[in-house]
């Protein structure tokens, strides 16, 4: 077992074009989010994002005036 | 030395290091939602502003690893001046090592698995005392520091450290979701980008006092009223200003935060069947991106390395000079605004360039080099990562088993081997897919804004998957869901 999975990859470095010809069959295989799919992704995890970048940022403001006091 | 093991040597170590006590019980949802927000919130608080510096220091030597600092939740001149990356890298490495039995672990001892966390963390501590004398040493907060001084900031820099290895390892213990550093990376990184793009704070930009906001759409409304420039002046700077965050960067990262997410579904099915229960097929879906955002991670965390190491023997043994010996042959740091050091040939090919056409001209060798090693290693450490992550072939072949399923139309006994070839390559081609995506930003000159956006991007989403399925689990009773709506199958 171990000296197969050596074996495959020495293959995947040494030929970078197999790789890449074997890479693009298997994404062209893929199942792909549709667009409803992906604006529910999309939407999802930039509402998270900018919630929580929003906190973060507001956290963060308060360092200003602490600089001033300690540095 | 027979029976010698390098995770023993921290046996000596292990009454002084502290440590995180797992949960009594299973904790609530409600809880560890509290927790892993908490524990991002108290990470980004604890980027304090170093004391017992000079406040207009003039530094002999800049910020050399800023390409780096976005990937690491790392903020220049604060207490996590080197942010997670001592956690996170040697967390990273150490599993690898282990997993590819170069260091000796049995986890299926109880003793062994704690003297490997202890080894871990010592490793963790001794790094940020290391980089944090090589900065000390190199300069990068002033000449002439007192030695009380330098004991202050290694008191602030290292303690700041070790805070922030608890703080990741409460998450890691259970207390909340997924692990420790993609939670603060996450916070991290969806804080820098907000704070890029509507940034309120000011910051000086030159010697006569002119302020400019940090956020590139703030800037931009600030711009019509600024009285030192022409508003064609200033709505051009807005786009190309070199300094703080412009408008063109926030959209190619908001641009690859979007590619980013078109990539997380994407997967293959594979047909399975019940061997116990007649006609009742289903699929099992391998995702491209079963590392996630790891591969990268890992790439950066050797750049990390490389840049360290560059950086110590470029200014402790070469003294940043270009008639030394050493810099004639890594190149030396030159001073960019003020704020960055970036390294000359040869050192350079191992880093992102500042700028499109000015590296084309400049350093054209870093467009190959750069993404080259990107890819390589990123590839390489996730086809290895997926052997021994707990969900390889051979794994998913015993729950397989457990459970009473096979592919269909294939043999039982070769369920291993069969899953093997979809998972290793989609592993490898996942990673090569985010390591391109990367290096795309990069190249254009996001200067490890890309990255970032990557790790995000990715590290957001896998937090969500799993809050989702936890709510979906045992949310019921939650006092969240009112914010959280009612459990829905996203």
């Amino acid at each position: 077992m171990a000296g197969e999975k050596g074996n495959q990859n020495e293959n995947i470095l040494e030929s970078p074009v197999k790789f890449f010809q074997e890479g693009n069959s298997f994404l062209s295989k893929c199942k792909k989010p549709n667009f409803k799919e992906y604006m529910q992704i999309v939407r999802a995890v930039g509402i998270g994002f900018v919630a929580v970048g929003v906190i973060g940022y507001a956290i963060k403001l308060i360092h200003i005036p602490i600089r001033y006091v300690i540095v | 030395m027979a029976g010698f093991r390098l995770i023993d040597t921290v046996k000596p170590f292990l009454p002084f290091l502290p440590e995180v006590e797992l949960p009594y019980e299973k904790l609530q949802f409600d809880d560890k939602v509290l927790y892993t927000v908490f524990i991002g919130l108290i990470y980004l608080f604890a980027q304090l502003p170093l004391a017992g510096i000079e406040k207009d220091i003039v530094p002999t030597i800049n910020d050399p690893i800023y390409f780096l600092r976005g990937a690491f939740a790392a903020e220049p001149r604060s207490l996590l001046e080197f942010g997670i990356f001592p956690i996170f890298s040697t967390g990273l490495i150490m599993q690898l090592l282990a997993g590819l039995k170069v260091i000796k672990v049995n986890f299926k001892l109880q003793k062994d698995r704690e003297l490997f966390q202890s080894f871990t963390k010592l490793m963790i501590f001794v790094q940020y005392f290391i980089f944090a004398n090589v900065f000390i040493l190199a300069g990068y907060y002033g000449t002439g520091l007192t030695i009380f001084q330098i004991a202050v900031l290694n008191f602030q820099l290292v303690g700041a450290g070790v805070v922030a290895t608890l703080l990741v390892e409460i998450i890691d213990k259970g207390f909340g979701f997924t692990s420790g550093p993609m939670v603060i990376n996450t916070i991290a990184i969806a804080t820098n980008t907000i704070a890029d793009i509507i940034g309120v704070s000011q910051i000086k930009i030159d010697d006569e006092g002119h302020t400019e906001a940090q956020g590139a759409l703030i800037n931009l409304v600030q711009g019509f009223r600024a009285k030192h420039k022409t508003i064609l002046g200033s709505i051009v700077s807005a786009f190309n200003r070199d300094y703080l965050p412009n408008l063109t960067t926030a959209v190619i990262v908001l641009i690859i935060g979007a590619v980013v997410c078109y990539f997380q579904n994407f997967r293959v099915e594979l047909p399975i069947r019940s061997t116990r229960a007649r006609a009742s097929n289903t699929v099992y879906p391998v995702r491209l991106l079963n590392v996630a955002s790891l591969s990268l991670s890992f790439s950066y965390s050797l750049l990390f390395y490389i840049h360290m190491t560059a950086f110590a023997l470029l200014t402790l043994v070469g003294k940043n000079d270009p008639s030394n010996i050493v810099c004639k042959i890594l190149g030396h740091y030159e001073n960019v605004n003020n704020i960055l050091a970036v390294p000359t040939f040869p050192l350079s090919m191992f880093a992102p360039p500042r700028s499109f056409f000015g590296g084309l001209v400049q350093a054209p060798l870093s467009f190959v080099v750069f993404p080259a090693f990107i890819i390589v290693t990123g590839v390489w450490f996730a086809y290895k990562w997926q052997g021994i992550s707990g969900q390889s072939a051979r794994d998913l072949a015993v729950d397989f088993k457990e459970q009473g399923l096979t592919l269909a139309g294939r043999r039982e006994q070769n369920v291993a081997k069969e899953l093997d070839k979809p998972i290793s390559l989609a592993s490898a081609t996942g990673a090569a897919v985010l390591a391109a995506i990367a290096i795309a930003g990069e190249l254009l000159g996001l200067k490890g804004k890309a990255t970032s956006m990557v790790i995000g991007i990715c590290g957001g989403f896998s937090l969500l998957e799993l809050i989702t399925l936890d709510y979906q689990q045992n949310g019921s009773g939650s006092s969240l869901s009112q914010v959280l709506g009612a459990p829905t199958n996203m």
